[in-house]
């Protein structure tokens, strides 16, 4: 199925997928952060959930490697997302820019009532999908 | 000699299939750990005496448990089970029984084994650190949750140990007159005459036991 534009119907769910995932992903990063948090308060306190008499293996070593490579990439998100903060993110999927660009819609400046009258030839659905990329991306107020 | 003992009598019962009584060293008191526990993020550990002691009652009924590599810990292979514990100078003895017919490779590893070779872990939860900073941390409070049998260079407590009574002995090696010891991976060794399981280094401690015998819950 094809929107009255010539965009596929496909592109756009597969961007929203994509979203979907991206979501899902910080959501995990911040329960582990929220776990970290959690250890670090027990340390203040000087309580060790758990101790074993054995020598770490190799395995254990792995796991601790990764943990502290999560570690770092959470604290980059979060610098990350501290300067996106400040700035509204102005990216949308490939698929949407191209649709707007076509009805003559600059992403720096989407006002309302021209962007109702672009999205007029879409079907509801494809009107949600497109609002709702847009406000994701801090492109609609 | 300062001995604090606990311990959790069974029903004795003769010639149990799946009843191998074990003696081991679970770990050392007041002294430091010869490498540093998984857990510790890298630091040393001396379980205090007194930890140790206050921790008893919940080491006993816990299960031991191996990992087919003899590395480490692996909580759902329980192999057998704790059923006394003492703290004797710097060591902390534990007594009770494998699950030998169903492990039987585990009875394999303790006899086919270098002698000496195995050693035993502890594990603990909600343990409490004097000090976090200290290079050495101090564990003053803590539970256990477990043990396993695994290599001796892999435990934490290089002077640890673990040793299977032989021929199976039907009830709690402690208790009763096995014919032998026998270290893992020993070949058999018998000991005419011997009134107890303890070997002859530790003959010392049988005016003990038999007084622990008549009365197993005496502290």
């Amino acid at each position: 199925m094809e929107s009255q534009s010539g965009e596929p119907l496909g592109a756009l769910t597969q961007s929203m997928e994509r979203m979907e995932a991206r979501l899902e992903a910080a959501a995990a990063l911040f329960e582990r952060t929220a776990a970290m948090l959690e250890e670090r308060e027990n340390e203040r306190s000087g309580e060790v959930r758990k101790i074993v008499a054995a020598v770490e293996t190799g395995r254990e070593t792995d796991l601790q490697r990764k943990l502290e490579a999560a570690e770092q990439q959470i604290a980059e998100l979060r610098a990350q997302m501290e300067t996106h903060g400040k700035s509204p993110r102005k990216t949308v999927p490939a698929a949407t820019a191209q649709f707007l660009a076509k009805q003559g819609i600059a992403l720096e400046s989407v006002e309302a009532g021209t962007l109702d009258a672009a999205l007029n030839g879409l079907s509801l659905e494809q009107r949600i999908a497109v609002k709702a990329q847009l406000l994701r991306a801090g492109a609609l107020g | 000699m300062k001995l604090e003992a606990m311990a959790v009598r069974l029903p004795e019962v003769t010639d149990h299939p799946n009843r191998a009584p074990f003696t081991g060293v679970l770990t050392r008191v007041d002294e430091p750990s010869t490498k540093a526990p998984s857990g510790a993020r890298g630091h040393r550990v001396i379980l205090t005496r007194a930890a140790a002691l206050a921790a008893l009652p919940s080491l006993l009924g816990m299960a031991v448990d191996y990992a087919p590599s003899w590395d480490g810990h692996d909580a759902r292979r329980k192999c057998g089970i704790i059923t006394q514990a003492d703290v004797e100078g710097p060591e902390l003895q534990v007594a009770g029984y494998l699950f030998a017919k169903d492990f039987p490779e585990v009875e394999r590893q303790m006899r086919q084994g270098l002698p000496g070779s195995m050693g035993m872990s502890w594990e603990l939860a909600d343990a409490h650190v004097e000090d976090m900073r200290a290079e050495i941390w101090t564990l003053t409070r803590a539970t256990f949750t477990g043990a396993a049998i695994l290599l001796r260079e892999k435990a934490a407590y290089r002077h640890t140990s673990f040793e299977l009574a032989a021929p199976r002995c039907r009830s709690n090696g402690w208790h009763e007159r096995p014919a032998g010891l026998v270290h893992a991976g020993a070949i058999r060794h018998f000991r005419e005459g011997a009134d107890t399981a303890f070997g002859r280094t530790d003959r010392r401690k049988e005016p003990i036991w038999k007084a622990r015998v008549a009365s197993p819950w005496a502290r």
